[in-house]
């Protein structure tokens, strides 16, 4: 300690001033004669005591008022800043991590790691501060550097219980050592507080069978320590659904579609058995009983997993939702997984065929009526009609009208079709040689996607290949075969202004053209599709073409309805264009409304989450849910930096010097404080005596 | 204290050197006539007989009613000298305190001068005994004019000293009275006032009348100082410091309990007791003696 002004020292002589009016005030008080001092002297000595108590602080405050006011001119120096530098304990900065990702639900895992975040907080010893970061997939809540430790205990001791997303660790540690290398303190230390899972390792992870692998060479801060702290070694038997495939779609009455899911042990003890249970209800929440119903006895034996085949056949149309449900372990989080399904009814099509034939081999639908109705569990309805045999109620009873080489000459008929595409029907046209430009745009005028200007057909030797196709497009994206067929007849088109060409031939020349008219949809195919023109029927291109053409026209493109804790879900295209808002319900009942502006959603907790007209399935992340353990060793090894000199950034530098300066200086202000204060105590106690 | 206006402030009588005049310019327009004496003496002018009672004196018996009726009988006279008045003045060091112009030795000499003053213009026998720890003077009563000039002279010269012991004068005095009389104690009584007041009531259940006068000062009363003093006994020179503001409160609870105590043990023995402050006129002096002199009668 030292003073900046010393010869204010002096001043303390002049404590010396107050001592001395109170022994001289002592020493001679005005004599009185006095003929009733018995009453005097009858008065109680308790008085007389406090009153000489009273008299000696007073002297006592006005001779440290004096000291005081002296000691706060000369300026008192603290050298090396505070008292826990004097005494000769180095301040630290700690970093908490404490993982709230979904392992940790399992159990009393969270409230131990809590415990132990709050005994680290105790070991902190004054002058010490820390800082609290929660983690899952990143870094969810920070409690920034501070001296103030009750507020971080309050902190750990309101935080909620952990969410449902996996665990990711090197964010956060990278987060946390970013905090640190702007601490003051040169100790810094990283407490980590989780279970450890593997999944929190990126890729080419460190894992508990001992694999090391350099994290891209990322490590800790020079200096920086860390400290694991393991709260996920509990004994535990786990069964787990690894994994769960379901379909979104099937038709009614079809047999072969299944739920597989893959049951494994995952505790570190061994489970060989369980139980596994498929609940399926009605969008309205009525069960339905299935071939499935009950529970279904999972035999692991030696091995490590099974794999559970549960047939699905249902016999309604309409929108399930699923729910498999693993039993017979202790921990619950990875028994369930939840998924929707709609039961789609046969699609309908009219094939009307505008050039039949009694030979097979050159009848107009003979080859697309196969396609479709080849398969023994076909999706497809069929019906092939002449064009001269075509009536109105065949149009109206049918999801598609498919015109093979046909132009109708019935203004009724086309006036039906057009409505009937209008409100929401679906058209393939194929013109072919039978076709006249002009009657073709004339009768399909406002339906077809482009209009014809001429039919080319080419040389012997001559044909034009399939050498552009939409690949994002949804009826093309699934096509993924030999697109070889040879066309050496075809129409030249010009497509509409809001239609979009799919598929081109090597020429140039349009060969798919979709366009939307009105609630339906159009295409056009610039070729036949039988043997006349190409060799198209006979690729293995023809028939997944057809399916996909018309499941695309028939049926309304199939929106992603599963999903994992954690996505972000675009639910734009659940809105209507007259609603601005959507609202839906979690799976815990609670309700969300977003508008058009932001129309995402981030899914929080495994369950249906439930809108007007369908419902979405969030499950765990298979790698959140997984139980594999990080080598702790390793990781700790990975991230530890052999050197040990801790990083000071020129900001800290600068901030330290700043301080050392400034702050043992400011020690006059609390004694100029401490002098108010006295003066006020003075004035009071001086009222309350007598002279 | 109301102010009478017929009375003369204190601080303007110590002026007067003259107790004479003193005792003149107090009793001025306080005198209410004569009054009759009820006691029957053996003067002049015969008021009635009475049976002879063994002791009596055999001059005053009446040969001549003996000879008729066989019985003896006393002579009664209505007597000149109507009351004995005996004033006793404590002189003692403590009543020579004096926060203002005038001492309470002062005060008392200034009233016992106007009582004797009084007493004498009543035609009433009127005797002084000042003491402190003995008896410093006695001068017995009498009625003569020039008496009072002996008695005016006697408190003049009279000087403060010495210990109060109140008994022994009361003590003597009782002795020596072989007929009923006033008995006026004028002192401060700060010493030994049980005693005191146990004498003058023994005085007072042989009869007499007893008044006391019990005079203390205004700062005595109030105890009206200030800053830190060392206070010093009068009589003992026991000294005493202290903050006065502090200790105020408790001293007058003390002497309140003190004054109430000698007020209750007088009144309930019937000797009148009249508190009087030195900062204060005598006429409440003078209106107790009326007072006590006007029940007698």
């Amino acid at each position: 300690m030292g003073f900046l002004t010393p010869l204010f020292l002096l001043g303390l002589l002049a404590a010396a001033i107050p001592i001395a009016i109170h022994m001289i005030r002592r020493e001679n008080p005005p004599k009185v004669m006095f003929g009733t001092l018995r009453f005097v002297k009858q008065t109680t000595k308790k008085l007389i005591l406090f009153q000489q108590i009273q008299q000696w602080l007073l002297l006592l405050m006005r001779a440290a008022l004096i000291c005081l006011l002296v000691l706060a001119f000369a300026r008192p120096l603290l050298f090396q800043g505070g008292m826990a530098r004097l005494m000769d304990a180095e301040p630290r900065s700690v970093a908490i991590l404490l993982d709230t990702s979904l392992s940790m639900r399992v159990g009393e895992r969270f409230e131990r790691a809590k415990t132990e975040a709050l005994q680290v907080l105790d070991g902190l010893n004054a002058g010490d501060e820390a800082a609290v970061l929660t983690f899952a997939d990143g870094t969810l809540t920070v409690r920034e550097l501070s001296n103030d430790i009750d507020g971080l205990r309050a902190f750990i001791n309101e935080m909620d219980e952990p969410g449902y997303d996996r665990v990711r660790f090197y964010p956060t540690l990278q987060q946390a050592d970013d905090m640190l290398a702007a601490s003051q303190h040169q100790r810094r230390q990283i407490v980590m507080i989780s279970d450890f899972k593997a999944s929190g390792l990126d890729s080419d992870a460190l894992v508990s069978d001992g694999q090391s692998v350099d994290q891209d060479g990322w490590m800790l801060a020079a200096g920086t320590g860390f400290l694991p702290v393991d709260v996920g070694d509990e004994r535990s038997s786990n069964l787990s659904l690894t994994d769960v495939r379901s379909p979104q779609q099937l038709l009614e009455n079809q047999t072969d579609y299944a739920v597989l899911a893959r049951v494994r042990s995952t505790g570190n003890v061994f489970l060989d058995r369980g139980n596994l249970s498929l609940n399926l209800r009605t969008q309205a929440g009525d069960d339905v009983v299935t071939n499935n119903a009950g529970s279904i006895p999972v035999q692991l034996n030696e091995r490590s997993e099974a794999v559970i085949n549960l047939p699905l056949n249902l016999d309604a149309t309409g929108a399930f939702t699923g729910e498999l449900v693993l039993s017979g372990d202790d921990v619950d989080l990875d028994n369930r997984w939840y998924f929707s399904l709609d039961v789609l009814p046969r699609m309908r099509v009219l094939v009307v065929n505008g050039d039949p034939s009694t030979d097979w081999f050159d009848d107009e639908a003979h080859w697309f009526v196969l396609a479709l109705q080849g398969l023994e569990n076909s999706p497809f309805d069929v019906t092939s009609v002449t064009a001269d045999a075509l009536t109105i109620p065949q149009i109206r009873e049918h999801d598609a009208v498919v015109l093979l080489n046909a132009s109708l000459q019935d203004n009724r008929l086309l006036a039906e079709l057009k409505t009937f595409v209008n409100e929401g029907g679906a058209l393939l046209l194929a013109p072919g040689n039978r076709v006249t430009a002009s009657e073709f745009n004339d009768s399909f005028a406002g339906v077809t996607p482009a209009t014809l200007i001429s039919s080319e057909e080419l040389a012997t030797n001559d044909y034009q290949l399939i050498a552009d196709v939409d690949r994002r497009h949804p009826a093309l994206r699934a096509l993924n075969v030999d697109f070889g067929a040879r066309f050496q007849g075809y129409w030249q088109t010009a497509p509409g202004s809001d239609s979009d060409v799919l598929m081109r031939f090597d020429n140039g020349s349009p060969m798919l053209v979709e366009a939307q008219a009105g609630e339906g949809r159009s295409m056009l195919l610039s070729s036949s599709m039988d043997l006349a023109w190409s060799n198209f029927p006979l690729q293995g291109l023809y028939l997944p073409f057809v399916h996909e053409v018309l499941t695309y026209l028939i049926q309304p493109p199939q929106r992603e309805r599963a999903y994992l804790v954690g996505d972000m879900i675009d639910l734009s295209s659940f809105m209507s264009a007259d609603n601005t808002t959507i609202e839906l319900l979690e799976p815990d009942g609670a309700q969300v409304q977003l508008t058009r502006d932001n129309p995402f959603y981030q899914a929080r907790m495994p369950g249906f989450v439930r809108l007007e007209e369908t419902t979405l399935a969030v499950n765990i992340a298979a790698e959140a849910a997984s139980s594999r353990r990080a080598d702790i060793d390793a990781l700790t090894d990975a991230i530890i930096n052999p050197e040990t000199t801790p990083m000071v950034s020129e900001q800290v530098r600068t901030a330290q010097l700043i301080a050392d300066i400034e702050q043992p200086q400011r020690l006059w202000w609390w004694i100029v404080l401490l002098v108010m204060l006295l003066l006020v105590v003075e004035a009071w106690v001086a009222n309350r005596t007598y002279r | 204290m109301t102010q009478s206006t017929n009375f003369i402030d204190p601080s303007v009588l110590a002026t007067l050197d003259n107790l004479e005049m003193r005792a003149r310019v107090i009793v001025e327009g306080f005198i209410a006539g004569l009054h009759k004496s009820p006691k029957r003496g053996f003067s002049v002018e015969f008021t009635d007989y009475r049976h002879y009672i063994r002791g009596d004196d055999m001059r005053h018996v009446d040969w001549k009613l003996y000879g008729r009726s066989d019985k003896m009988y006393i002579k009664q006279y209505e007597d000149e000298t109507n009351v004995r008045c005996y004033i006793l003045l404590d002189s003692s060091a403590s009543m020579a305190y004096a926060s203002a112009s005038m001492s309470k030795l002062d005060y008392g000499r200034t009233l016992a001068s106007a009582l004797a003053y009084f007493i004498m213009r009543q035609r009433d026998a009127v005797g002084l005994i000042t003491f402190d720890d003995k008896i410093k003077d006695y001068i017995p009563a009498k009625a003569r004019q020039v008496h009072l000039i002996r008695i005016l002279r006697s408190l003049h010269e009279l000087q403060a000293g010495g210990q109060t012991n109140s008994v022994r004068p009361l003590s003597e005095l009782a002795m020596t009275l072989n007929q009923k009389s006033l008995v006026i104690l004028i002192s401060d009584m700060l010493e030994d006032e049980q005693v005191t007041i146990k004498t003058l009531v023994q005085l007072r259940a042989m009869g007499n009348e007893v008044i006391v006068f019990h005079v203390l000062d205004n700062q005595e009363l109030y105890f009206n100082f200030n800053e830190s003093t060392e206070f010093v006994d009068m009589e003992t020179a026991e000294t005493h410091i202290t903050s006065p503001q502090a200790i105020r409160n408790a001293y007058l609870e003390n002497l309140q309990r003190y004054l109430d105590d000698c007020k209750k043990k007088c009144q309930s023995s019937g000797v009148d007791y009249c508190l009087l402050d030195t900062s204060q006129p005598l006429d409440k002096a003078l209106a107790s003696y009326l007072s006590r002199r006007t029940r007698s009668s």
